[in-house]
Order: C-alpha cells, then sequence, then structure tokens
C-alpha cells in the first residue's frame, strides 16, 4: 500500500453561513486547493455530510460540488456516517490512493444545520438513534449526554465545574481560532461561581449545561491527499497519515455491558495506534469530538492519555490546555469551534495539519507537535474513527 | 408645563407608576450585564443603536426593529398610555432593548425584545427582567405576548408554557394573543429571572451614558 | 383476513423478542440471535418471527436525565428520560415519571403514550415510582 500525506488544507467560519450548502463546500475546497498550490489534477472527490438531503432538501451533493468547482471528471462519492462521516471521508481517500485507485483525492466535509430551527436539527440528529427504542421517545444526543455524564460523575467523582474548567479553555482556544463558530468569553466567573449561574448557565440536559454542549453549526472543511512519493511536486511539505483506525459498537447505548464503556473509541485509537506503530505518549496534541463536554473527559481516557476516572486530575493540573503535557481541542473543539456534523472530522484533521506545519495561531500554537491524533465519534459512540498524522 | 389645547387631546395622561429598579446579571463571559429602565431622554440614541436593524431580514429582525422602533418614538412623543422600556448594556454598550405597556392595573401588554448583543443569552435575560417588571414592579396579574420570529415564539410561548388566550386581540395584530400568569411566572422566574440589587455604584454609572455598538452580528462589516 | 377491530387495533404494548430456537431475550428487536444464529422473519413468510414478551414491570434506574430542549413536535419545557434494567437482564429507555429519580432506584415500568408524531401515536416505557 502507498503511504498518504496531506497536502492541503482548507476552512470556512463555522457559524451560522446563510449560502447554499455546495457552495459552503466549494469554499473550503477551493481554500485546500489553493493551500495545496494547484487548481485541478484531482482524480476523486469525497464529500463527507450527514443531512443535506433530510435539512437541506438536496441530494448528489458530491457531483454538484465537482461541477461548482470545474473539477470533473474527478470521481466522486458523498459519504454518510453520521456525526463521523468526515472522519470516514477522510479514511476512504486515504483507501482509494492506497489502493492506487486515485493520486490526489479532495475531501471535503460540510453541512448546513442552521437553515432549519435549532429543534428540527435536534430532531434530525436524534434521527441516528435506533427508531422504535429511543427516537420515539424524543430521545436526543444530549439525553445520552446528560444520561453518560451522571453516570460518570457518580462513578469517578467528576464534577460540574471540572466540566465548566473544560468549557472555558474550549471558549480560549476558539477565541484564539478565526475560524470558530463561538467568538465569547466564557468565564468561570460567570458560568460556574458567578451569582446568576442557574440563569445564565442554565441545565440542558441535567446534569449538563448550556456550556457544556456544543453549538448547532453550519461551515465545511478540506483537506487534499495525494501519495508521499509523488508529495514533493506541492507547494507544502506533506503531513503524513500514519494510522487510521476505525470501530463500531452497539446502536442502543442502553444495550452495552457498561454504559460508561465507550469501546469503540478504544478499539479504533488502539488500531490507528497499531497501523502507526506508536502509542499514546507519542501524542502531541489531540482533537476529541465533545458534542457534550464529558465526551473529551471519556475519549481522553479511552484513547490511553490517562488511565479510567482519572483525566479530572489532569484537567486540574492544566495539562490539557494549550502549554500542557497533552493539549486536546486546540481548535476550541466542537464545543466552541462548532460541530457541522459532516465537516467535524475533516475540519479536526485540518486542524492537527495546521498544529503539525506550526501553522496555527499565536497563543494556540502547541509547540513542536510531532504526532496528531483525531477522534470523529459517531451516533453516540457507535462508529468511531480515529485517524493519526505526522510530521516527517 | 403648559401643553397646546391640542397636543393634550393626543397626549395620553402620564401616571405615576413605579420604575424597574436597576440590577445586574453577572453573564457567562463574567462581565455584567446591566439592566436599568430607560428615561424618556435616552430613546434618541436607542433609535439610533434601532435603525440598521430594520433593514435585517434574517430572523425578523427587521419587523421587530421596525416595530420597535415606532413604539419608542411614540413614548418618546407622549403617543403612547403608561409605556416603559427596559435596556441592557454591557460596558455602557446598548446589548439589548425591551419594552411594553400597562394595559391597567391588573394587566399588561409586552411589545418587543430586540437583542443586538448575540451569544450571552443577553435577550432572554431582558425578556425575563420584562416580566419580572410587570409582575414584581407593576404587580400585575398578567401578561400579554405574542412572538413575530419564530425563535421568539418558541423560546417565550413554550419556554414559560404561556396560556394561549385565542379570544384576546394582542395590540400587536397577528394571531389570538398568548398570556403570562402569576403562576407561571412563579413557576419558571427561579429558573428563568436573574439579577443582583442593588447595582454597585461603580458599575451602575456604566450604564448612565448610554454607547452605540460599534458591531452588530446580524450585520456582517457594519460601519456606522 | 384481520376482522375490523383487528385491522385498526392499536397495540400500547412494548416488547421484548424472544428467540424460538434458544430462548435468548432481545430489546429491540434484532434480526438474528447473537447466539445461536437463529433468523427472524417480521413478515412470518421464510421464518417465523420471534415471540414478543412484554416488557414492563419492576426494574432499576440506571442513570437518567432531564432535558430542557426538546425536538420539533414536543412543545413541553422539559422530559425525563431513564436507562432500567429490568429482572430478566434486558435494559431499555423509558420516559421518567417520577419527581425525583436516583440512580439505584426501584421503578415500575408501563407501556403508555410517549410521543405524537404525524400520522402516528409512540408508545413506550414511563417509569414510575412503585406502588406502595
Amino acid at each position: 500500500m502507498r503511504e498518504v500525506g496531506i497536502v492541503g488544507i482548507g476552512h470556512t467560519k463555522f457559524g451560522r453561513l446563510d449560502y447554499d450548502l455546495v457552495d459552503i463546500m466549494a469554499w473550503s475546497s477551493l481554500e485546500a486547493l489553493k493551500d495545496a498550490g494547484i487548481e485541478g489534477g484531482i482524480d476523486q472527490v469525497f464529500v463527507a455530510n450527514m443531512g443535506a438531503g433530510a435539512v437541506n432538501n438536496q441530494t448528489g451533493i458530491a457531483s454538484a460540488l465537482v461541477s461548482r468547482i470545474f473539477l470533473e471528471p474527478a470521481m466522486a462519492e458523498t459519504v454518510e456516517n453520521g456525526p463521523a462521516s468526515g472522519a470516514s471521508a477522510v479514511k476512504c481517500g486515504y483507501l482509494a490512493i492506497a489502493a492506487g485507485m486515485a493520486d490526489t483525492v479532495l475531501v471535503t466535509g460540510g453541512e448546513r444545520m442552521r437553515e432549519t430551527t435549532g429543534w428540527k436539527a435536534t430532531d434530525f440528529v436524534a434521527t441516528l438513534t435506533h427508531p422504535d427504542a429511543e427516537y420515539a421517545y424524543g430521545l436526543t444526543l444530549p439525553a445520552y449526554g446528560g444520561m453518560f455524564t451522571r453516570a460518570y460523575m457518580e462513578r469517578h467523582g467528576l464534577t460540574e465545574k471540572h466540566l465548566a474548567m473544560i468549557a472555558v479553555k474550549a471558549h480560549r482556544n476558539a477565541e484564539k481560532n478565526p475560524f470558530a463558530h463561538i467568538e465569547e468569553t466564557a468565564s468561570i466567573d460567570g458560568i460556574w461561581d458567578g451569582p446568576h449561574r442557574e440563569v445564565v448557565n442554565p441545565v440542558m440536559a441535567d446534569p449538563l449545561r448550556l456550556y457544556d454542549l456544543c453549538p448547532v453549526s453550519d461551515g465545511a472543511a478540506s483537506v487534499v491527499l495525494t501519495a508521499m512519493e509523488t508529495a514533493g511536486r506541492f507547494k507544502k511539505k506533506p503531513i503524513r497519515i500514519a494510522g487510521i483506525g476505525q470501530a463500531t459498537d452497539t446502536h442502543c447505548v442502553f444495550n452495552r455491558e457498561d454504559l460508561l464503556d465507550l469501546k469503540a473509541v478504544r478499539l479504533a485509537a488502539e488500531r490507528a495506534y497499531a497501523m502507526a506503530g506508536i502509542g499514546p505518549k507519542e501524542i502531541s496534541l489531540a482533537e476529541l469530538h465533545d458534542a457534550f463536554l464529558i465526551l473529551e473527559v471519556a475519549e481522553s481516557e479511552e484513547v490511553g492519555f490517562f488511565p479510567k476516572g482519572e483525566a479530572k486530575k489532569a484537567i486540574e493540573r492544566g495539562e490539557t490546555e494549550i502549554a500542557g503535557r497533552i493539549p486536546i481541542n486546540t481548535s476550541g473543539g466542537l464545543k466552541a469551534k462548532g460541530h457541522p456534523v459532516g465537516a467535524t472530522g475533516v475540519s479536526q484533521i485540518h486542524e492537527i495539519v495546521k498544529q503539525l506545519r506550526g501553522e496555527a495561531e499565536e497563543g494556540r500554537r502547541v509547540k513542536n507537535p510531532r504526532y496528531g491524533l483525531a477522534v470523529n465519534f459517531g451516533g453516540f459512540g457507535n462508529n468511531v474513527v480515529a485517524t493519526i498524522l505526522a510530521k516527517e | 408645563m403648559i401643553l397646546d389645547e391640542l397636543e393634550k387631546r393626543l397626549r395620553p395622561p402620564a401616571r405615576a407608576v413605579p420604575s424597574y429598579p436597576p440590577k445586574v446579571i453577572v453573564l457567562a463571559s463574567g462581565k455584567p450585564l446591566v439592566v436599568r429602565q430607560a428615561e424618556n431622554d435616552d430613546i434618541p440614541i436607542l433609535l439610533e443603536a434601532i435603525e440598521p436593524l430594520v433593514r435585517v431580514r434574517k430572523d425578523f429582525y427587521d419587523i421587530v426593529a421596525a416595530r420597535m422602533y415606532a413604539e419608542l418614538l411614540s413614548q418618546y412623543l407622549h403617543r403612547t398610555l403608561d409605556p416603559y422600556c427596559l435596556i441592557g448594556t454591557i460596558d455602557g454598550v446598548i446589548a439589548s432593548i425591551v419594552n411594553g405597556r400597562m394595559i391597567d392595573e391588573k394587566r399588561g401588554m409586552s411589545y418587543h425584545t430586540l437583542t443586538i448583543h448575540r451569544g450571552l443569552r443577553c435577550g432572554a435575560h431582558m425578556f425575563a427582567a420584562k416580566m419580572e417588571h410587570h409582575m414584581d414592579v407593576l404587580k400585575q396579574e398578567e401578561v400579554f405576548i405574542v412572538a413575530e420570529s419564530y425563535l421568539g415564539f418558541k423560546r417565550w410561548m413554550i419556554e414559560y408554557q404561556l396560556e394561549p388566550r385565542p379570544d384576546f386581540q394582542h395590540e400587536l395584530g397577528g394571531v389570538g394573543s398568548y398570556a403570562l400568569t402569576r403562576k407561571l411566572y412563579d413557576t419558571y422566574k427561579t429558573r428563568l429571572l436573574a439579577g443582583t440589587r442593588p447595582v454597585p455604584p461603580e458599575v451602575l454609572r456604566t450604564a448612565d451614558t448610554l454607547i452605540l455598538p460599534d458591531e452588530y452580528p446580524q450585520i456582517p462589516g457594519f460601519k456606522r | 383476513m384481520p376482522t375490523t377491530t383487528e385491522l385498526y387495533a392499536v397495540d400500547r404494548n412494548v416488547y421484548a423478542f424472544r428467540c424460538p430456537e434458544c430462548g435468548a431475550l432481545y430489546y429491540p428487536a434484532p434480526m438474528v440471535c447473537r447466539k445461536c444464529r437463529n433468523r427472524r422473519d417480521p413478515s412470518v413468510t421464510v421464518y417465523p418471527d420471534f415471540e414478543k414478551v412484554p416488557l414492563g414491570g419492576p426494574c432499576r434506574l440506571l442513570t437518567w436525565t432531564r432535558i430542557y430542549a426538546l425536538p420539533e413536535g414536543i412543545d413541553r419545557p422539559s422530559l425525563a428520560f431513564g436507562v432500567v434494567e429490568f429482572t430478566n437482564g434486558i435494559r431499555a429507555v423509558g420516559v421518567l415519571m417520577t419527581e425525583k429519580p436516583k440512580t439505584g432506584a426501584l421503578l415500575d415500568a408501563r407501556a403508555g403514550l410517549v410521543r405524537e408524531l404525524v400520522g402516528r401515536d409512540c408508545y413506550g416505557l414511563q417509569l414510575f415510582d412503585p406502588s406502595p
């Protein structure tokens, strides 16, 4: 199999974008091509998206994107794997090049969710759940986030304050990220210690509060992949895809033997580490799928950064801050950068590339990173993709 | 004041109604949102703050801004009976405005909630302050409310579980009204109402002179 | 041919599904038995369907939440959910009808109307405090 590297990255601002979904994806795609120093020569396009059909009444968006930016006759497909669509599309790109079917691949993840109302968007994401045993009840992903958080807190002694500390970190990182949805500061004085916490930061999915949840965002992110053997013809040095791992788990969360066991995260990470020939200690930074802040905590343990139940000590010691031992969600994460579901996995890869190139903005730039890990979490952990990138 | 005879006929009587006592809310950013009642002299600068939003199609800002502009102008020119306007400021900058009026001693009429500073729930805090004004300051029994935006409808009608009053025609026209009753207010105020009084003088002083916003998140690239 | 009554009958129960071959119990229904690989055919054309076992009764609350941002079509300020485990080991989600839920508490699950979708009433488990 051929080695694969990333030679171009592009991103739109996340937030509310009043443009056609394909235009949004076209923007990040063109940015990625520009970053790679090319205008065409793409053999294959993979588009990651979850809701174009359901939310935007658009289908066949991979073909539409190719045509919008004149990449015909490139091969093109849409990849839908729930909120893990982005990393799955990167994986498809990797496979296409590794197998020799393509030399250069454009992967774009995009979503336009704010075209609809927040409660319709919540309902759309909830269609990931089991139609009879979960969705029919009005159960949502934040509801599972709340139930998972309660179980975790009761077992491991994590407190709401720990989550508030992660929220403050996420906002601080996002403030320095020009692509982030959230531009407002969050302070412990406001969301935790403040006299009006109950109203300013209300409980949304008990015990999760407003500032423990990601926003609903529009946006797109893109990467250009190519075979490492021919990557020298591009403008920038390639960032190598060192490992990809993926695993699935039960559709209904309640059917997991241990409700707190995110087995698919653990297996996906283990598979990615094995492929890269490294372990968690070699990772310099990570983008973990924190649609609910508890997921940053639990995933950081499942991928081997901390023993089970111990992440809270790392939070207290600031180990996951930019200057900490293992910076997590330097982009602001889903929590503050935003979460256009189909774009998220590609956006995570975009951030790792930016950090490994040393291009991240001052104040959120990680010092001398070598390996970065991205975990893209589909459903409530029923389909997880872990990707490791390496600076050569 | 000596009023022209015709002006007298057009101007409703100025009745003594209690004023909203200022309060401060510590926002998620840690910054204070000072909420106080607007005096008539504040209204011209409020109109200036509202005006750019009259041309924003998104999220019904246009209709809410246009109507609030007219309502505050009417208040300024003394053409509304017992109106009030509350303003929320961050470092003196106008962040959110709410208004309404008394129908009579027992009943209030909510007009509009217009939020310029997005992302810190200022609108939700100001709507709650408006309900507080009707219920705790004016000691009314119920407030009539309608919404023009989808977000407003979801926020106010669902979050407060307002009672439908299809037979009551709200002054803004449109569909039959909804009402916040004292019982509903008492049920939801713990979750939705915030604020501390008295406001420390140095904090209150920041809201003495109102400052126009430099930026409108609703209008990318706005230049005054 | 079903009678008119049968044709319009509304099944308000919630069921677990038992494999007719090995007796393994599932919720919700799979299409194949994990233990003996026996196939399930909801149309009862090629294979028999799994046996329906009404789900309800005593259960223990494993975790719970109350959500305040509800999806389209549920016009109420909040809704509480819990994950419960029945004595037969089956787990399910239910709507909590108790005022003060507590992890580990014993509850009584009963089938009831949990959501009204367009053209479809959804029946599911409602979780009550056990009757004294």
